[in-house]
């Protein structure tokens, strides 16, 4: 579904990716770990063409990214997740849904049904100044998940969420999920990434230092935090 | 294109959301009738009485540049932070995380912010066409015609600060094309008034040298709104070389808009 063949992104001399080189399959729970500054931000950037590569080619269902084409069937998360200050909930909403071709009734009805499963019904129409950063981070989510999308990017989804919203949140990703969903996590949180992906990738300094399912890596009762100090740890002495 | 369209629908629905446009609007369409007692005083010169409707015609075309002027601020200073806004307020990312190109985002920005212009110029100008018309009973054939031209001119601003503004900081955006505007102020006001009848029959026998290449060539805001106001008082209208102002302009803001597209295509959201 998703494929990065020698990506590399430089910012001046300094280097954020660095020939990396992965594919991502289809209905397939991925997340992407590091310390900060590893380049998973950048990685995911370049994922909706935000930044362009400075070599190397990302393609999404076989389309490159440069092609709007490709963000057909894509919801996205940002991290620091933020709604225009004139927008309601319901609006930024139904501005998702006229951008991915909803009209109408049918607009409306899949703004509903979002609302409904990010728990901001009876909220929507409150303008999005009064909204707390955990009910806009539920609004984004319900951006993310509007008109069903194929592939979720979800850039540190959990940020501003009080336990409940979590849990709530780990529910949706699980339900789309099991209906064949791809999702993509880029995530700090090693003990969320432990619970619900299949496959991650560790990070740093740009590179690749590991990339398999979550079972194959773990050794005899490690936890996730293990696994990540062993790769990671060598690489800064 | 229907992205294009529904961005372009989207900037006029924002802009128009803020009270302080339709304050603005209120204020400047009691501004422009403030000026309708200029239409039924009687003015005596020598003596004599003034024709009432050519002083109508006469103020209704100094009113017509004024609102042109301020429009045009008006028009900068609400193109200056489109860009930069909509990256800080979270715009930029629900619009570009979804299928739409980077030039249907650039161009329906400018589109909005032209046609909120549009309308609020065409407003003020309809203003001064109905006053002189309930004061005087003329009318004026070639009121709309003018504002239509002045509208080149607004598109060619907002244009120019958005262009400026992905390079320099939003503020200094419209200093640098409130100095383009004045540069061509300067070069085709001094070049329309050698040229009038009045410095011409007071001074028959001085030469005018030909201007220089830059001020033909030098965005023509000032001449079209010249050009414009001949059109209103129908009176002669002195070009400035062999472009017409109209044709000067497209050209600028092709060539602004080809710049921009270029450049925010590079942009790093």
């Amino acid at each position: 579904m998703i494929s990065l063949n020698s990506v590399t992104k430089k910012f001046g001399a300094f280097t954020a990716v660095d020939s990396v080189s992965y594919s991502i399959g289809k209905g397939e729970y991925f997340a992407l770990l590091g310390p900060n500054g590893a380049g998973k931000t950048t990685i995911v950037r370049m994922l909706l063409d935000f930044i362009k590569p400075s070599s190397g080619s990302i393609t999404i269902d076989g389309i490159p990214v440069s092609d709007p084409d490709s963000r057909r069937g894509v919801g996205y998360l940002a991290e620091q997740h933020r709604i225009p200050a004139c927008l309601s909930g319901f609006e930024y909403l139904m501005r998702h849904a006229a951008l991915i071709g909803l009209s109408g009734k049918d607009a409306v009805g899949e703004v509903d049904r979002v609302l409904e499963l990010v728990s901001m019904k009876g909220l929507e129409k409150k303008n999005s100044t009064v909204y707390s950063k955990g009910m806009q981070q539920r609004i984004g989510l319900g951006a993310a998940i509007l008109g069903r999308p194929k592939l979720l990017i979800l850039d540190e989804p959990v940020t501003g969420l009080d336990p409940i919203g979590i849990r709530d949140e780990r529910k949706i990703i699980e339900t789309l999920r099991n209906k064949g969903v791809t999702v993509i996590l880029n995530s700090h949180l090693l003990s969320e990434v432990e619970k619900t992906c299949e496959t991650m990738a560790i990070m740093h300094k740009g590179r690749i230092l590991v990339k398999d399912s979550i079972h194959s890596i773990l050794k005899n009762g490690e936890t996730l935090e293990d696994v990540f100090i062993r790769y990671v740890e060598p690489e800064n002495e | 294109m229907n992205n294009f369209i529904k961005i372009t629908g989207y900037t006029i629905r924002d802009q128009m959301r803020h009270k302080s446009f339709y304050v603005l609007l209120g204020i400047s369409v009691l501004l422009v009738l403030m000026i309708r007692g200029c239409y039924n005083s009687e003015y005596l010169v020598n003596g004599k009485p003034l024709d009432g409707i050519a002083v109508a015609w006469h103020v209704s075309r100094i009113a017509f540049q004024f609102i042109a002027a301020g429009m045009f601020l008006m028009a900068a200073m609400l193109s200056m932070r489109i860009f930069s806004r909509d990256h800080a307020d979270g715009s930029l990312v629900l619009f570009l995380s979804r299928p739409v190109f980077r030039w249907q985002y650039v161009v329906g920005r400018v589109i909005g912010t032209w046609i909120l212009c549009l309308v609020f110029m065409i407003i003020l100008h309809a203003t001064i066409f109905l006053t002189v018309w309930t004061k005087t009973g003329a009318l004026i054939p070639g009121y709309f015609t003018a504002s239509l031209i002045s509208f080149i001119n607004l598109l060619f601003i907002i244009a120019c600060v958005c262009l400026l503004s992905l390079f320099m900081p939003d503020f200094i955006s419209v200093i640098f094309t409130m100095g383009i505007l004045f540069v061509g102020f300067v070069s085709d006001g001094g070049y329309q008034i050698l040229n009038s009848e009045m410095v011409r029959s007071a001074a028959p026998n001085v030469v005018i040298s030909d201007p220089s290449l830059w001020r033909i060539l030098f965005p023509k805001v000032f001449m079209l709104q010249a050009y414009a106001g001949s059109i209103i008082s129908n009176s002669e209208f002195n070009n400035m070389g062999p472009f017409h102002p109209v044709l000067n302009l497209a050209f600028f803001i092709m060539t602004l808009m080809t710049l921009m597209l270029i450049r925010f295509n590079r942009k790093e959201v």
